[in-house]
């Protein structure tokens, strides 16, 4: 629990005057924390009200009434819709396309597998815990990123930093506006994206 | 309308992070001692970093009326800070768990207060890999900065 490192801080000290300077593990301190879920506070899903339906009725009259642009689209949210895409499938496709790239690069150019390997396993991961939370299957056949590692290693690697930066930017931009327990993964993506950044420097 | 839960505490999350940084500053003073160079200038940054967030997170408790938790006058090491080496890897420590405690406030936050803690896990994330780096660490990257493992 987040809170237990500041009640351990508080704890320890008894009534007699302290010979030593009283020392807290760092370790308790530092201990990674676990994140408080929030899963029961989420806001409940916009259901088929009966206010609900008034109001798109009502639209609906109104519309009729009005212009024949009132198509059948003012009852498409009360309708069984198509399940909208889930708004960190991209972050998800965007994982595997990089793993892609990095491990093209790898095999273009052997002298670099050592560091671009274990990035392309990391974004490996990332679409297997996005899969997950998603709910998806990942799939099984990568993404071809648009065109081949140059034969210059200096331009694959230009290349890999400017993917990478545009990946770390849309997973700030998810983690922002993902909801509570979704935004710790989203977050360490994009941390570990920047960590690619500076490893390919 | 009914709460069933407590509301999420974003001030419980700010606080912990801050028990967190009071450690790190801490840290950095053993840490600091065994290096020298570009390395001990890095240190400098690092522990720099870790001030501006302390007070910015002292600010902003109090000011938001939380429980801003006190600093200690000492924090007990996770193991003897004897060299250069033993110094790197507590500062490669120093930072993951850091940024642990402000990836775990990222579900606690919304608006302005969650990308603050993004851009501290970035912050931290990116040091600890420097730290790696320094140390002849390899890989300098972890798959998922900040997370418990």
């Amino acid at each position: 629990m987040a809170a237990q490192s500041v009640t351990r801080l508080r704890a320890t000290r008894p009534g007699g005057a302290p010979t030593a300077v009283p020392h807290v593990p760092l370790r308790m301190v530092l201990t990674c924390p676990v994140a408080r879920g929030r899963t029961a506070q989420r806001i409940p899903a916009p259901g088929h009200s009966r206010r609900g339906l008034l109001r798109a009725g009502g639209l609906l009259a109104l519309g009729a009434a009005a212009a024949p642009l009132a198509g059948c689209d003012l009852l498409g949210g009360d309708d069984e819709a198509p399940k909208a895409p889930d708004p960190l499938r991209p972050l998800l496709d965007e994982a595997l396309t990089l793993a892609t790239a990095y491990q093209d690069a790898a095999t273009a150019h052997p002298d670099l597998a050592a560091r671009l390997t274990p990035i392309a396993e990391a974004h490996r991961a990332h679409a297997g815990e996005l899969a997950r939370l998603i709910g998806v299957t990942p799939p099984s056949s990568t993404p071809a990123p648009s065109g081949a590692p140059s034969t210059d290693p200096d331009a694959t690697l230009a290349d890999l930093r400017q993917r990478e930066r545009a990946g770390r930017d849309a997973a700030v931009a998810a983690c922002a506006s993902a909801p509570a327990e979704r935004a710790p993964l989203v977050g360490s993506i994009a941390a570990a994206r920047a960590t690619h950044l500076e490893a390919l420097k | 309308m009914s709460e069933r839960a407590a509301p999420p505490a974003p001030a419980e999350a700010l606080a912990a992070a801050l028990t967190a940084e009071y450690a790190a500053i801490y840290a950095y003073g053993p840490i600091g001692v065994r290096l020298s160079g570009a390395a001990r200038t890095a240190a400098r940054q690092a522990e720099a970093a870790h001030r501006r967030r302390r007070d910015a997170l002292v600010l902003q408790l109090s000011t938001a009326g939380a429980t801003v938790p006190p600093d200690r006058a000492g924090y007990a090491l996770p193991f003897p800070i004897t060299d250069r080496a033993s110094a790197l890897r507590l500062a490669v420590e120093v930072e993951e768990r850091t940024a642990a405690h402000w990836r775990a406030a990222l579900a606690a936050t919304t608006g302005p207060d969650r990308d603050q803690a993004l851009d501290a896990l970035i912050d931290y994330s990116v040091r600890a890999t420097r730290w790696r780096r320094t140390a002849g660490v390899d890989p300098v990257t972890v798959p998922f900065p900040g997370r418990p493992t």
